[in-house]
């Protein structure tokens, strides 16, 4: 069964998420320091969301289109992302076999990874709020 | 078990003189007009001229040669040879030299394959299709260029190291000619061949992507690097253990590509993109700290190492803990009978001021090898190591 019921169920979750780790100081500063801009990618729903730290003050997400030319995208399915997002994915391994796809400068993104790992305990508050009927655990 | 990923789609062809067989390879992949990358001082010694009169036979024309490489490749070099390569309407591609020879031309082959520009492919797992034919013939023993699936290429104007992950970047055919390497300098025999050994040693204890293959891959290298690349540096014409190093590192390559590397590794690429050291003399100068700092995680599998190696005795036997330190003090030896550079100020890298620590520790937590480190490592934990290597 999939995660995300459409693009919609996807991009108001990970809408919600990133919103919550904006809404953390600590986690947002680090993210800001990188000044990235970032494009996630889904497939199956297909959906995608950009994170934009270029500006080093205020983190800005767009859900779908978005004109900004990322420096990182980073290209997965959905059920990954979410499998991602409560910690259970190895992320080595999924870089391996080719489930997680980035293109540019992956260190930068990788760079990221121990920043954002509070965020694994934002997320499912994220999935009950937006009422999910998935596994968390 | 653990899930893991196991692939290898290079054909490894071993012998003496097999270089001159590059041709048949070339008619079996369908290649005619080739070209050929490799370090100038071959093409200046006469090596190369077996390959070349291989390929004619083999094609109907000699290859176009793009001998202009250096040591640290970089974004240029691609872009030169790759204007080249479409001026010939080149569609194979021969590799002879070391990893950044070999890295080169699997950078050059994505552009030529796909067209754009080096950028456009930046990335890991972009290249989602077969590229040109490529046989890559290594000239040192110890990158595992010829069977990996990265490749790096410096940009000098942005100062960084820019990575091309895909399994399809690896090479179709690897020649393994223990000829072509027996005029290395021992200095440099000795630094690559610890850079397969440091594939080996990190690739065994890295976080949840070893498995069955490459566990049994990495101790038979280990087997064959610690019993041969002594003699190998200490006798460069000694062409069995030329032989026996140039196959443990292809087999390192092997491993490493399918399972990563460590802490070891991400401090030396950050050690060498600030200050350009040799890749293999930077690992030997972080091998040891970077075992000691894994030893309380990983110390049963240093043991597995220690125990193959046949390191046990009836002191320590069984004792998981003593083996592993036992391995890392072997470690030691070998660097110093090597007489590697053990220290970084050794190396000629300058002492540090906070601001340059502080640049190396971000560079090496940026580094994508410290990903499949076993144990987390801290900045601090990063910038402890730094001083410890000085």
């Amino acid at each position: 069964m999939a995660v995300f019921t459409d693009t919609d169920e996807l991009h108001r979750v990970m809408n919600d998420l990133w919103t919550a780790i904006k809404n953390e100081k600590e986690m947002a500063a680090q993210l800001l320091s990188s000044r990235l801009i970032v494009t996630f990618h889904y497939r199956e729903p297909d959906g995608r969301l950009t994170v934009d730290c270029s500006d080093g003050k205020e983190m800005v997400i767009t859900v779908g289109d978005c004109n900004k030319k990322p420096v990182v995208e980073m290209f997965m399915k959905s059920s990954v992302a979410h499998e991602f997002w409560l910690g259970k994915v190895n992320v080595p391994l999924a870089l391996i076999q080719g489930k997680i796809v980035s293109k540019g400068p992956v260190n930068k993104a990788l760079a990221l990874l121990p920043a954002i790992k509070p965020a694994y305990g934002l997320y499912p508050s994220v999935i009950e709020k937006n009422g999910l009927k998935v596994s968390i655990t | 078990m653990n899930p893991f990923v196991f692939h290898t789609p290079t054909r490894v062809y071993f012998g003496e003189d097999s270089a001159s067989s590059c041709g048949d390879f070339l008619r079996e992949l369908g290649g005619k007009k080739v070209l050929m990358v490799a370090d100038a001082f071959l093409e200046k010694s006469g090596a190369l001229k077996p390959l070349i009169e291989s390929i004619r036979e083999s094609t109907g024309s000699a290859p176009i040669l793009f001998t202009d490489v250096p040591s640290d490749s970089d974004i240029d070099c691609v872009n030169n040879a790759t204007a080249i390569a479409r001026t010939h309407q080149c569609d194979a591609f021969v590799a002879v030299g070391g990893g950044s020879v070999i890295d080169t031309a699997k950078v050059i082959n994505i552009c030529l394959s796909f067209g754009g520009e080096v950028m456009d492919y930046q990335g890991l797992n972009i290249i989602e299709r077969k590229l040109y034919p490529l046989i890559a013939v290594p000239t040192t023993a110890g990158t595992g260029a010829e069977v990996s699936f990265v490749a790096m290429v410096k940009d000098h104007g942005e100062g960084k190291k820019l990575m091309f992950g895909s399994r399809f970047l690896a090479p179709d055919v690897a020649i393994l000619d223990p000829l072509m390497i027996v005029s290395l300098p021992a200095k440099l025999t000795a630094a690559t061949g610890i850079d397969a050994i440091t594939h080996d040693i990190e690739c065994y204890v890295a976080s949840g992507t070893y498995s069955v293959f490459t566990d049994a891959i990495c101790l038979e290298s280990l087997r064959l690097l610690f019993e041969f690349l002594p003699q190998a540096t200490v006798d460069g014409g000694n062409i069995e253990a030329r032989g026996a190093t140039l196959v443990a590192s292809c087999m390192a390559g092997v491993a490493f590509t399918n399972s990563g590397v460590g802490i070891t590794h991400a401090l030396a690429h950050a050690v060498g993109a600030k200050y350009a050291t040799h890749h293999g003399m930077t690992n030997a100068v972080f091998l040891p700290h970077g075992m000691r700092f894994n030893l309380d995680t990983v110390y049963p599998r240093y043991a597995r190492i220690a125990q193959f190696l046949g390191f046990a005795d009836e002191e320590n036997n069984g004792d998981e803990l003593a083996l592993a330190n036992l391995l890392v003090n072997k470690v030691e030896a070998l660097l110093e009978k090597l007489q590697l550079p053990l220290t970084l100020r050794e190396l000629g890298v300058p002492e540090f001021s906070d601001e340059n620590l502080a640049e190396l520790t971000d560079l090496a937590a940026a580094d994508p090898a410290i990903m499949f480190n076993p144990r987390e490592a801290s900045s601090d934990d990063l910038t402890q190591l730094l001083k410890r290597a000085y």
